[in-house]
């Protein structure tokens, strides 16, 4: 059986989807791939704008071609509801009092404009898992604050501690919190308070204020700070034990290899595999603490012993006398890694206007309960006339007048 | 609740027992369960975990006995420690007897280890059916790179994260601070509460396998969908200017980050142009027709050089928490560039009372560190005091049905 057809680790947990854009879509296609059965409310009459961001598929812009919206929501299944409307708003209730999850990343005001803030939502449903994941929280004095993970690289500090010292910090290039911190905190601690849901049978508001995350993270380096006073700086590649330690120019154009020599060992080992004996006789290079004080020159010195080297020549050279390497892969060797196809991290799924396209499977392997990417990323509204009449019990008739009437837009 | 008592449980992991074997990918995962409540106990070697050395240290303090990392104490918060020698086997003996009392035995040993010692997933579940086992390693338990060693920069190089990051002109840079060890760390604590409800549901448990090169591939955004749908690479660009709107601008005390464009989002631009205009910033006409709504046009150099040629002096006179609070309440995506010590004194986080002591009789009182990542209301997540080398032995082996004399002879086997 594939494991696409096995039932998922999540199986028969029904979620009330109200994410959109970047991690709150994340949370939940993570929910889905482990087998939810999460149903994404949305509408065409203010579309998730994820749908219009690129890549297109062929190039040619659509509210059902993006590539970066498909990721982010396979195994999902779309209600077009226009929440405008009260009759949309009265279906949305129906759909929360059979869910055990409904999750949200509007600003605090939103849902509760649609009379269905955690406050309303308790009253008719009590035991419920009510997730929040707006930027700074439902409390405090900025909670109607804005934003993207680009601006929470930025709050949190991770921006201003990346890059070289001198130059414009670089950060991760991306909006790296809706990618990773936000969409797995959010999943435990929702799974925390699902597990308390079902061992007694009381729900609770499970607030996620997106910089937190974040700043968890960074626990080791606020300590530095409130502990021994110091406020850290960005670093570029270097490190606070290990050296060397760095991203070094290998053969071709644009390409690099990271290496992290962790011990005199490897130290040797990596002047071996260039054929530098002369660096093991450098006795400022002898020791971690020498090579540290020494980066620059060490540096260029492998640097220039790198420059001529196939990459992943190299690569294997050092891993196989145990030296910490890897080349730097763009997105298409990511794509082509041969330990990713051996994890089937890549999945190709049909789309029915996209086609067949790509689609990251999620990083964890079960044995038992596999997760998995189960279908391609809904169309806006797919699924409007099989959820209504699954989850809502409407009739084809009721279905058809409420399409009629814009309610199911 | 089958004991007939009334009393709720105010953890959400109460009840749940995680058996840790310490190491650098799984720390963070079981600090994550840990706070909320599971009982998780670090299997420590008889000298101590290595990441009870790691840095940073608390400066001046005593490290002989391993209690002076920050970075242990902060990873390790509410856990409980003892001291077995999972290479001898009696101690492979008590670990299974220890395995058969827990719900989940958390690991991050490299490939094969576990296994060699006889405490793998299949052997551990042979008597415990609904035991789950979660493995953490740098690139899986098998394939070509199962091998390979994985620090932090090399993960971030093989899955790919590194070559968004940094200046065309120079490296690929790094991002601060383990994410790639975090990512990995972070996604395994997902796996083992979904494979936890579910060994709880059903009575089945399995073996999580969690790969932290494949946990960097989920942070390339919209990378791999550009390559396969419009056959574009993407590339570092130095700071995060992909679009005209974006970027970093100093202010007179310090730096905003404005994303005016949003994500696809044209009211935002629209906010921002009218917050210029009210304050009399004549040239914002230059950016206030129709074609600003493009994405495409907006990722051109000329866009990006003339909204930075207006923004640049309209922020470099006014001051941060004017720019951020006057920005945000009109609309415009705006925050503040943060260090690490902004971050204590951020009201927002200290508002929401984010920051919690540091408890360490050699740190300064009332230190403050990171506190729960997301506020639960009947199970709040709270974070204890990291546990020292082997302090709750006795403790941990007598709840698990070892007698005083048992523990004495292990103890005299140099076992614990």
């Amino acid at each position: 059986m594939s494991a696409a057809m096995k039932k998922g680790p999540l199986d028969g947990v029904k979620v009330t989807d109200f994410t959109w854009i970047g991690a709150g879509s994340f949370t939940t296609k993570l929910l889905a791939d482990m087998g939810a059965d999460v149903v994404k409310l949305e509408t065409a009459t203010r579309p998730d704008t994820l749908r219009l961001m690129p890549p297109f598929k062929d190039k040619i812009v659509g509210i059902n071609r993006s590539g970066y919206f498909a990721d982010r929501n396979t195994s999902k299944r779309s209600l077009a509801l226009n929440m405008k409307r009260p009759e949309a708003r009265a279906l949305a209730r129906r759909m929360i009092e059979q869910s055990h999850v409904v999750i949200n990343n509007f600003t605090p005001e939103v849902m509760g404009k649609f009379g269905l803030g955690y406050e309303d939502v308790r009253q008719f449903k009590p035991d419920i898992v009510y997730v929040a994941m707006s930027l700074l929280g439902a409390t405090g004095p900025e909670h109607k604050y804005l934003g993207y993970g680009h601006m929470i690289n930025a709050m949190s500090g991770l921006l201003r501690l990346s890059g070289h010292p001198g130059r414009e910090p670089t950060g991760t290039g991306t909006n790296y919190p809706d990618h990773i911190p936000n969409p797995t905190h959010a999943v435990v601690a929702l799974l925390a308070a699902l597990r308390h849901l079902r061992r007694t049978g009381e729900g609770q508001f499970v607030d996620v204020a997106q910089l937190e995350p974040a700043v968890a993270l960074l626990g080791p380096t606020v300590l530095e700070w409130t502990v021994n006073g110091v406020d850290r700086r960005r670093v570029g590649n270097r490190h606070d034990e290990s050296a060397p330690h760095g991203v070094y120019p290998v053969a071709g154009d644009d390409r690099w290899i990271a290496i992290a020599v962790t011990d005199d060992a490897q130290w040797a080992a990596l002047a071996e595999t260039l054929d530098q004996p002369g660096w093991l006789r450098e006795a400022r290079w002898a020791t971690p603490a020498g090579r540290r004080d020494d980066a620059d020159a060490l540096d260029a010195a492998i640097g220039t012993a790198t420059r001529g080297c196939d990459g992943p020549v190299l690569m294997r050279a050092l891993q196989a006398r145990g030296v910490p390497a890897g080349v730097v892969q763009d997105s298409l060797e990511v794509i082509n890694d041969p330990q990713l196809k051996h994890r089937e991290h890549w999945v190709r799924l049909q789309h029915p206007e996209m086609g067949e396209t790509l689609y990251n499977a999620p990083p964890l392997h079960f044995s038992a309960t596999p997760a998995w990417p189960r279908r391609a990323a809904p169309l806006l509204g797919e699924h409007t006339r099989e959820v209504c009449r699954e989850w809502l019990q409407l009739d084809d008739a009721r279905i058809d007048a409420l399409i009629a009437d814009e309610v199911l837009k | 609740m089958t004991d007939g008592s009334t009393r709720k449980p105010t953890a959400a992991l109460e009840g749940v027992t995680v058996l840790e074997v310490p190491g650098t990918l799984s720390a963070y995962t079981g600090k994550l369960l840990a706070d909320l409540g599971a009982r998780v106990i670090l299997v420590e070697p008889r000298a101590g975990t290595r990441g009870r050395w790691a840095p940073p240290l608390i400066r001046g303090a005593d490290d002989r006995d391993g209690d002076a990392s920050l970075a242990f104490g902060y990873y390790n918060t509410s856990k409980q420690s003892i001291t077995l020698d999972l290479d001898h086997p009696r101690g492979q003996q008590v670990f299974r007897r220890l395995a058969a009392t827990a719900s989940l035995v958390l690991e991050s040993e490299r490939p094969g280890t576990m296994r060699r010692r006889g405490l793998d997933h299949a052997a551990l579940a042979a008597s415990a059916p609904a035991l789950v086992s979660v493995s953490v390693t740098p690139f899986g338990a098998s394939g070509p790179y199962a091998d390979y060693e994985g620090e932090d920069i090399v993960l971030l190089a093989l899955g790919g994260l590194l070559s968004l990051a940094g200046f065309i002109d120079s490296a690929p840079t790094r991002v601060w601070g383990n994410q790639a060890v975090l990512a990995a760390a972070q996604f395994a604590a997902v796996g083992a509460l979904a494979a936890l409800l579910h060994a709880e549901a059903h009575g089945e448990g399995q073996l999580v396998d969690v790969a932290a090169q494949q946990c960097v591939v989920m942070a390339l955004e919209n990378a791999a969908q550009f390559a396969d749908l419009e056959g574009t690479v993407r590339k570092r660009a130095g700071g995060a200017v992909r679009y005209a709107g974006t970027g970093i601008f100093p202010c007179t005390d310090g730096e905003v980050f404005v994303m005016a464009a949003g994500v696809g989002e044209p009211r935002f631009w629209q906010n921002t142009v009218a917050w210029l205009r009210s304050e009399g910033v004549a040239a914002v006409e230059e950016i206030a027709d129709d074609k600003w709504r493009d994405f495409r046009f907006l990722a051109t150099d000329p866009a990006k050089a003339v909204f930075n040629r207006i923004f640049a002096p309209f922020a470099a006179t006014r001051s941060l928490k004017y720019l951020y609070h006057e920005g945000q309440r009109r609309g415009v995506p705006i925050a503040p560039m943060s260090s690490p010590s902004d971050l204590v004194r951020n009201d927002q986080l200290n508002a929401r009372g984010h920051f919690t002591p540091f408890e360490h009789p050699s740190a300064p009182p009332g230190a403050l560190m990171p506190g729960a990542p997301y506020a639960m209301s009947q199970t709040p997540a709270h974070s204890g005091r990291a546990p020292r080398r082997g302090e709750h032995t006795d403790a941990v082996l007598a709840a698990a049905g070892f007698d005083a004399g048992e523990i004495k002879a292990l103890r005299a086997e140099e076992v614990l």
